[in-house]
């Protein structure tokens, strides 16, 4: 008996340190004003001085309750939102199911973290997905398959849009919406695209396709919508009717929302593959490159070239050709799932696994500072 | 000359014989044990795959999944563990053997000469004392590689997906898994498990874990002989305490999947002992452990 205790005991220990359990559970959540990056990092959300890379404040949800049975981590994984009032606002992504509003401008000088403004706690499911700001109010979408339409002044609930065609379906909702001014589109894990009416919150279509979307949609400069999938397919969408079509395969699951410029988008998929299509000429700009290992982050647009922020950790610049070279690459281990943010002159690349949460970099791809966090 | 060094050398404690077959058996799991950890990968995402095609069988219900993947554990188990029960057995039985009692006493100053009588008594009764370790070593790897296979299967947070998509075998098709349902009685395994309770937010499911774990501890006990064997009784009366402990710290910080596994894992153990007549129901009550 003892000896199968002791046993136990060591495949318990021995386990939790073979799996790695402690490691990352998500990858971060990354914005950014011209003065100040915004970092959703586990377990707190981190304002970092754009300037020097030195940390504001933090914040790590709401502190109390007793102890041993109340160790209830918030996660802080989906992307804040900056409104124009200079709220931001974080989401606090585990079973709290928790939305705070926090005013950077009110910190408190001892504990370092930002005065809560408001919270919203409605919701059943957890909050992956970026909001949308339009206007005053913020279309939140949850994984309980309603997007959560709230007054941006004190985060009370206007409406709860069930995206779902039933109370037995699902609509697990992990991307960021988009709008056209007229109607919002949320895209869901359960392979389909919606459209509410911006302003009667009612859904005005819902369209099944063949994958999970992890990702957002995207509006081109033609006026459709385009919606990636893990189906391996990039599809585009009529924003009035939801008639769509597929127009593209590619090699991999597309993650990461693609990003219009002018008549392209661009995006990569998880075989490491790089894509420019043509909205106009419906065809790809050159021959999908691959750098070197899975993209899951949405390319970011800077002047003539695109940068792709790939799993290694590396940054590759892509020109308008198809040309590519390796804009930045990291030193040390650390891998790139978030999609890199251009802010106050510089580029910022998240990281995950690695030494530092965030690094810097100048418009030449050399590294200024970076941030592990306190 | 000849006469003195016979009786130095009978005065050494007999070391147990080199026997072939044992031996075979100890190479042949070290062997297999190195190979499962040095491709330690391998043997997790093998249990990703188990667990993801018992979860298409399951009406695409992780819970029950994770239920039946634990009871098929134990199942393909079973023969080592009751291999293992049968010779832990024999040696708590041998504490309380008349002869080596006596010998114990004869002996008590004369650790060599301990020893080696208690070789030799081990081989008249039949009892190898390592043989218990050769069922718990071949098991190691997929226990081992249980804990990331459940929190790795549970695609609730992207990376968990994408984690997912890496380890799972071509034909299993990812993409027309997710999502996933990660959601079981209203919890979603993915996550630390919290129930909020008259304004507490409490975790159920790792209390259960920590409470099956004590039940289990304390209904396995030892009885209680005396002599020697209270020092064993002692050790595992210890272990009846900290182990939910431990259990509980473990739980309440990973995803509720895993305490899910625990629970399930220590209500099976419970009835495996109790089919092989080995459950102390006494134990249970304060004061009426059973000797």
């Amino acid at each position: 008996m003892r000896k199968k205790l002791v046993f136990i005991s060591f495949v318990l220990l021995a386990a939790i340190l073979l799996s790695g359990c402690t490691g990352a559970i998500a990858w971060p959540g990354l914005s950014a004003t011209d003065e100040v990056a915004y970092l959703a990092n586990t377990t707190a959300v981190y304002a970092v001085d754009l300037k020097n890379g030195n940390q504001l404040w933090s914040f790590s949800g709401e502190r109390g309750g007793f102890s041993f049975f109340n160790t209830n981590p918030s996660l802080f994984v989906s992307t804040p939102v900056v409104t124009e009032d200079g709220l931001v606002i974080v989401l606090d992504s585990s079973n709290k199911h928790l939305i705070y509003a926090v005013d950077p401008n009110d910190v408190d000088s001892e504990e370092k973290t930002p005065k809560i403004e408001w919270k919203f706690s409605d919701a059943d499911g957890l909050w992956i997905a970026q909001p949308l700001v339009v206007e005053n109010r913020l279309f939140a979408p949850n994984s309980d398959g309603n997007v959560y339409v709230l007054d941006l002044t004190n985060g009370n609930l206007i409406e709860a849009v069930q995206v779902a065609r039933s109370s037995e379906e699902e609509a697990r909702l992990w991307g960021q919406p988009v709008t056209d001014g007229e109607r919002v589109f949320v895209t869901t894990l359960d392979k389909s695209v919606i459209a509410i009416d911006v302003e009667s919150y009612e859904v005005l279509w819902h369209e099944d396709i063949g994958g999970a979307v992890p990702g957002g949609a995207v509006l081109g400069s033609d006026g459709m919508l385009y919606v990636g999938s893990l189906a391996k397919q990039l599809e585009r969408f009529d924003p009035a009717t939801g008639a769509h079509t597929p127009v593209l395969d590619t090699n991999g699951w597309i993650w990461g929302t693609p990003i219009a410029n002018g008549d392209n988008l661009y995006f990569g998929d998880v075989e490491g593959y790089f894509y420019s299509y043509n909205t106009k000429e419906q065809k790809l700009n050159f021959e999908p490159a691959q750098p070197d290992a899975a993209i899951t982050a949405s390319p970011l647009v800077i002047g003539e070239q695109v940068l792709v922020a790939t799993e290694s950790g590396d940054v590759y610049s892509f020109s308008a050709d198809g040309a590519m070279e390796v804009w930045y690459q990291l030193e040390g281990k650390g891998k790139a799932y978030t999609t890199p943010v251009s802010a106050g002159g510089f580029v910022l690349v998240a990281y995950l696994e690695s030494d530092y949460y965030l690094v810097a970099l100048d418009e030449d791809g050399d590294e200024k500072w970076t941030f592990a966090g306190k | 000359m000849k006469n003195t060094g016979n009786q130095a050398r009978a005065q050494q404690p007999e070391l147990p014989r080199i026997n072939p077959r044992e031996t075979f058996k100890w190479l042949a799991v070290i062997g297999i044990l190195f190979l499962a950890f040095t491709n330690f990968g391998v043997v997790v995402n093998f249990v990703v795959n188990v667990l993801i095609l018992i979860y298409r069988f399951t009406y695409e219900s992780f819970g029950v999944a994770i239920i039946l993947l634990t009871v098929l554990i134990k199942l393909v188990t079973w023969p080592l563990n009751a291999q293992q029960n049968k010779l832990m057995k024999a040696q708590q039985e041998f504490q309380n053997d008349k002869e080596w009692l006596n010998i114990q006493k004869k002996y008590a100053k004369d650790r060599e000469k301990l020893a080696a009588e208690q070789m030799r008594l081990y081989r008249e009764r039949g009892i190898n004392p390592l043989g218990g370790c050769l069922p718990m070593l071949i098991q190691f790897p997929i226990l081992f590689a249980l804990i990331p296979a459940i929190t790795y299967a549970i695609g609730s947070t992207p990376l968990s997906i994408l984690n997912l998509s890496k380890s799972l075998y071509e034909f299993q098709n990812v993409a027309s898994l997710v999502p996933l349902n990660s959601t079981f009685l209203g919890t979603d395994l993915g996550l630390p498990e919290r129930t909020l309770i008259l304004g507490f937010s409490i975790p159920v499911l790792a209390l259960t874990a920590a409470v099956t774990t004590y039940l289990q501890t304390k209904l396995t006990m030892p009885p209680s002989t005396g002599g020697a064997n209270d020092q064993a009784a002692a050790t595992s009366k210890m272990m009846s305490i900290y182990m939910p402990v431990m259990f509980y710290f473990i739980c309440v910080n990973y995803a509720a999947g895993l305490s899910l596994y625990f629970v399930a894992s220590n209500i099976l153990s419970i009835a495996q002992y109790a089919i092989q007549g080995r459950t102390n129901w006494r134990n249970l009550i304060p004061g009426r452990q059973k000797s």
